[in-house]
């Protein structure tokens, strides 16, 4: 038992449960100043993580094996840090419309942020059900946060009943797993899986548990939901839906794989391979025709689960490297995306693409932003997508010369035709940017500090990333090892 | 070897030149132009100094760095220094620097004095790169860099559409040329294992066979170079347009210098000709200097008539070199760069003269306006046909006396002809534009250009006078025939004497030139030839067609080819193929966006649908 390996998630809480308690007296102007004190106490969290002191530096397993705290959990808590450090920047950005109840908000996203912090540590099934849930439920509530807005209020409710059904499939495969096993600590079911490989009622829990995290990172076929709740949620819940959510997801994913259930999953190359394939042509194909910009992101994003599925298929170490490095690039890629949208789209009813028109000279640095990320997104170099995206083909293709797969080289292809099509609604995006002929509100957009740092942070990540890739692919190739693929 | 940098400073000199005037003082004019004529004439300078210290033969032959070295393949950056190359920089610099001088009263009303300048340094460059490179890669890429600095100096007042069609021709007809040159390169490195000059002479050297049997194939190919830049048939057909650069130009690229490397390349490469090539290389260089001079009778172009004098030389060298002789070809060559920038540079300064009038009947009596221009201009003409003492004499004889040593009489008698028709054209156009009467106002109200033109003449002149016996063929005979004694200035001047009959035949060409000439054009108003020979003089005004013909054949079927291109890339390749996949996933991705209905139950239909399909997969298809 050792149960100071949480101190970092209990701060979490204790910060947002504190940012609640505080709103009781901060009088309504002041309320900005909740958001810096939890940037501030973030960042400190965040710093101290790095510094080679205090909890992260921690190793080993607390609550009977139920937590862990190694190199994969550490990598993923810092991502989640510096996410939850930049949705605040871009709650900063939106709190004009949401008056009264920021605060709630802030609190929200740092609870979200503790559930995330769970799920890198969840070592069995009741920690990763809990963890889920405890990002979930936090996010319905984010997601319809606009009260006022009825696409705020559909999204809501749409993510409510499709989460929960998604969550009574897990549910039920858990109780599959159990059922048959008796077991529901990760490294115990390791050990006894192979008995069960050929059990039916084993081998559809664990589907039903894929299923579940299927939804969480939006992969086909249960990528459904994303496009509307993308849309109608505030821009913030949006960009911790895209890269908190998701990566809680992708976690969860590569421990139940590779910790759990390793027996099972080397011999599903195959269809990890297609859920990829198809879930890379569903997100690009769908996003050709979208006007919306929020709803295109969100297909994009499925697009970029089906990329990430790459580094699960490969089934090597490189390939959950890879993975690794790809969300780093694609924090700060995202971040920028949507702190641009939520500054642009400020006084607008929607997102169309339209209202970037003349963004350039309305703000030529928030232009240039919002370009950055879009070729980022698309995967040219030398920005960090193009470097994720080249780890991962490169990995698959690794793993299809050591194999003999084509299936392999197969998925190489169809993610660069993905990446081919990709260009297209990117490009689109900085078109209306820079050359739209429709002729839009020019009045400049003056940009406050807070907006100008954290825009600044995300460009130079984009940048690093892509140019200096080495100290964050060292600390996912250690944090990759960590898993024993 | 002493002063072993100074071929490198001498090298880069005009690089430096021409960086610094596109960078930075485009818009001063003279103190660009001072820079470029301070940088060749440096060079110069300096060349001098280096023969003086090492003489013609360094003791080193090559300074080199490593360049480049992939695999099998190791090229150097080096510097090739024998009596050649050096006696070749002697005239790039030279000649060049009294053209660069020139230039600077020439261009002085021109407002792109500067861009004038820069090019003219770039054209030094790569002139000099092409000189002293000590391999094959290193003296393409100047090779091109030539043709680059060419099409931009023809072009220059690319403001006239015929300057840039004519830079356009210059610069395609010779990559055509450059294409089997390319392949010749290659060829000889596939078979050789080699670029660097030395190594295959030593090669050849143990094995003069050493080619096997691409030998043949590789030389022609090769000679596609010289096809192409010193324009020999059939790629000739650019050098006349090429006038329509600066008369400076002309007289510096299109005469003296860049055209001559392309006899400088084939005497550099010398052992790699084995007979057979050297048979058709000779035929071509004598089928050209008889097309040109033939042409040049009938032009009544100033610069027209030297142009295609210059092709008509041109041929001579080539065919000297084909005839196994590359002492007679670059004896022919320097002379020749004398003379013909002089007479080039002689027309420049008339035409200057008459406000930029080029036709020769509309000139006449310039002895009393123009002297030194009148007077350079004969002497540069008395080289050029082959007076004895003048310079021309020296080298053509060379070249008439190696005809009959190879016991090639068509070619002697080609050659012979040659000389005849070019004095006849030669003093058709001194009587022409220089004596007789005035024929227009212009020609009455001409004047002597400035001092700082006329100096260049004078110099030019004394070497077209005294070129033929000051020592050039011994430092040539040294590089090509080591045992070969030297000559002093008196043998020089008597050397003639040991080919009596060619020495008749050619002043016997001479004289019949000029006595045809004198009957003609003495007080001629008029050209009286065209109704003398009819269709024939019709046939060499227009060039005997040449372009006409490639117009309608070569030019016809590149464009249909073209068209076919276009048709394929704009309809097949943009229309069908990319506008069908691109639509087809348009029209894909509007499909699978109804599946995207808003509505819940939709939703949860499938996700549940999605959930029993993986399911089926994996636990009923997957067994």
């Amino acid at each position: 038992m050792n149960a100071s390996l949480i101190t970092l998630e209990l701060c979490v809480i204790a910060l947002g449960t504190a940012l609640l308690l505080a709103d009781f007296w901060v009088p309504a102007e002041r309320k900005k100043y909740l958001a810096y004190a939890a940037i501030a106490a973030l960042t400190g969290l965040l710093v101290i993580s790095f510094s080679g002191q205090g909890v992260c530096s921690l190793g080993g397993s607390a609550f009977h094996g139920s937590f862990v705290n190694d190199a994969l959990a550490v990598f993923f808590k810092r991502l989640f840090l510096t996410a939850a450090i930049l949705v605040l920047f871009v709650v900063l950005q939106f709190s004009s419309r949401v008056p009264g109840a920021i605060s709630e908000y802030y609190s929200l996203v740092l609870f979200a942020l503790a559930g995330m912090l769970f799920a890198a540590s969840a070592n069995d099934f009741p920690m990763l059900f809990v963890s889920i849930e405890l990002i979930t439920i936090t996010f319905y509530v984010l997601t319809s946060f606009q009260r006022s807005k009825i696409a705020s209020l559909e999204a809501g409710v749409k993510y409510l009943i499709l989460g929960a059904l998604s969550s009574s499939f897990m549910i039920f495969g858990i109780a599959l797993i159990w059922g048959t096993t008796g077991k529901l600590n990760f490294n115990d079911l390791a050990a006894v899986a192979p008995q069960f490989a050929t059990s039916k009622l084993f081998v559809l829990g664990v589907l039903l548990v894929l299923s579940g995290l299927g939804f969480k990172i939006a992969a086909f076929p249960f990528q459904i939901w994303a496009p509307d709740v993308y849309q109608g949620a505030p821009t913030p819940t949006t960009a911790f839906l895209a890269i908190g959510s998701k990566a809680a997801g992708f976690v969860l994913l590569l421990r139940f794989l590779f910790t759990a259930v390793p027996c099972l999953t080397t011999h599903w190359s195959s269809l990890l391979i297609i859920i990829s394939c198809i879930t890379i042509l569903y997100g690009n194909l769908c996003a050709l025709p979208q006007r919306n910009l929020k709803r295109l992101l969100a297909y994009s994003s499925i697009s970029h689960a089906g990329y990430l599925l790459l580094g699960v298929a490969a089934l090597n170490t490189a390939g959950i490297a890879a993975i690794l490095y790809y969300f780093a690039g694609y924090l700060f890629t995202v971040l920028a995306a949507f702190t641009v949208i939520a500054i642009v789209f400020k006084n607008l009813e929607s997102e169309e693409i339209s209202g970037l028109a003349g963004l350039s000279q309305r703000s030529p640095f928030l232009a240039a932003s919002m370009t950055f990320a879009m070729v980022s997104l698309a995967g040219i170099p030398p920005l960090a997508g193009f470097f994720g995206k080249f780890l991962l083909l490169k990995a698959v293709i690794a793993q299809g010369a050591a194999t003999h797969d084509h299936g392999y080289y197969w998925l190489a292809a169809i993610t660069l035709v993905g990446v081919v099509i990709s260009m297209y609604y990117y490009f689109g995006v900085v078109r209306a940017i820079y050359w739209s002929r429709e002729t839009a509100d020019l009045t400049p957009i003056e940009l406050d500090g807070p907006a100008k740092v954290s825009l600044a942070l995300c460009v130079a990540g984009i940048f690093w990333l892509g140019l200096f890739p080495n100290t964050i692919l060292d600390l996912a190739n250690e944090a990759a090892k960590s898993l024993g693929v | 070897m002493k002063l072993e940098a100074l071929p490198w400073i001498i090298l880069f000199l005009p690089l430096l030149s021409a960086a610094v005037i596109t960078l930075f003082t485009l818009r001063c004019r003279t103190l660009s132009s001072l820079i470029s004529i301070g940088a060749i004439v440096a060079g110069f300078i300096l060349t001098v100094c280096f023969i003086g210290a090492n003489g013609f033969h360094p003791a080193v032959t090559e300074t080199a760095t490593s360049w480049l070295s992939i695999d099998t393949l190791h090229v150097d950056f080096g510097l090739k220094l024998d009596a050649l190359s050096l006696m070749m920089m002697l005239i790039v610099t030279g000649v060049g620097g009294a053209i660069h001088i020139y230039s600077f009263g020439y261009m002085h009303e021109d407002r792109s004095m500067a861009r004038f300048f820069a090019f003219l340094s770039l054209f030094t460059f790569s002139m000099l790169g092409i000189v002293l490179a000590n391999n094959f890669l290193q003296m393409f890429i100047f090779w091109e860099l030539v043709g680059v600095s060419s099409y931009l100096l023809i072009g220059f007042w690319f403001e006239k559409p015929s300057a840039g069609d004519a830079a356009k021709k210059a610069f395609i007809t010779n990559r055509l040329g450059d294409f089997g040159f390319l392949f010749g390169i290659l060829m000889v490195w596939g078979v050789l294992g080699t670029l660097n000059f030395g190594e295959i002479s030593a090669q050849f050297l143990t094995n003069p066979v050493a080619l096997g049997g691409c030998a043949t194939l590789a030389g022609l190919l090769i000679f596609c170079g010289t096809l192409g830049k010193s324009a020999q048939f059939p790629l000739h057909v650019w050098l006349a347009d090429a006038m329509e650069g600066p008369t400076p130009v002309s007289a510096l690229i299109h005469a003296a210098t860049m055209v001559a490397a392309g006899v400088y390349m084939l005497c550099r490469t010398f052992v790699l000709f084995n007979a057979e090539a050297l048979h058709v290389i000779s035929y071509v260089g004598g089928f050209t200097a008889l097309l040109a001079a033939l042409i040049a009778v009938q032009q009544n172009d100033i610069k027209r008539i030297l142009a295609y004098s210059t092709l008509s030389q041109l041929g001579y060298m080539v065919m000297a070199v084909g005839l196994t002789g590359p002492t007679p070809a670059m004896f022919h060559l320097t002379t020749h760069a004398f003379f013909k920038a002089l007479l080039f540079l002689g027309a420049g300064s008339v035409i200057h003269a008459l406000h930029e009038e080029q036709d020769i009947w509309k000139m006449g009596a310039l002895k009393q306006k123009m002297p030194i221009t009148f007077y350079t201009f004969l002497f540069g003409t008395l080289a050029l046909c082959g007076v004895p003492i003048f310079s021309g004499f020296y080298s053509k004889d060379s070249i008439l006396g190696l005809a009959l040593e190879q016991k090639n009489f068509l070619l002697f008698g080609v050659a012979v002809f040659v000389a005849a028709l070019t004095t006849f054209y030669m003093f058709r156009l001194f009587f022409v534009a220089f004596v007789g009467n005035p024929r227009t106002e212009k020609a009455k109200h001409a004047h002597e250009s400035p001092a700082v033109m006329s100096f260049p003449l004078i110099a030019l002149a004394v070497l077209a006078v005294a070129g033929g016996f000051i020592g050039v063929v011994n430092v040539y005979n040294s590089q090509f025939k080591p045992n070969a004694e030297s000559l002093s200035i008196i043998q020089q001047i008597l050397e003639p004497i040991h080919a009596p009959v060619g020495l008749a035949c050619g002043l016997g060409a001479v004289v019949v030139g000029f006595l045809a000439a004198f009957s003609l054009y003495k007080n001629a108003a008029t050209d009286p030839l065209p109704a003398k020979l009819g269709p024939l003089a019709t046939a060499m005004k227009n060039r005997f067609y040449f372009d006409e013909i490639y117009e309608a054949t070569f030019i016809r079927a590149h464009d249909a080819i073209a068209w076919v291109a276009w048709f394929v890339d704009r309809w097949i390749l943009e229309g069908v193929v990319i506008g069908g996949v691109r639509g087809g996933t348009d029209i894909f991705g509007r499909g699978l966006r109804l599946l995207q209905s808003g509505n819940l139950q939709w939703y949860a239909f499938m996700f549940v649908t999605g959930v029993a399909v993986v399911l089926y997969w994996v636990l009923v298809f997957g067994k």
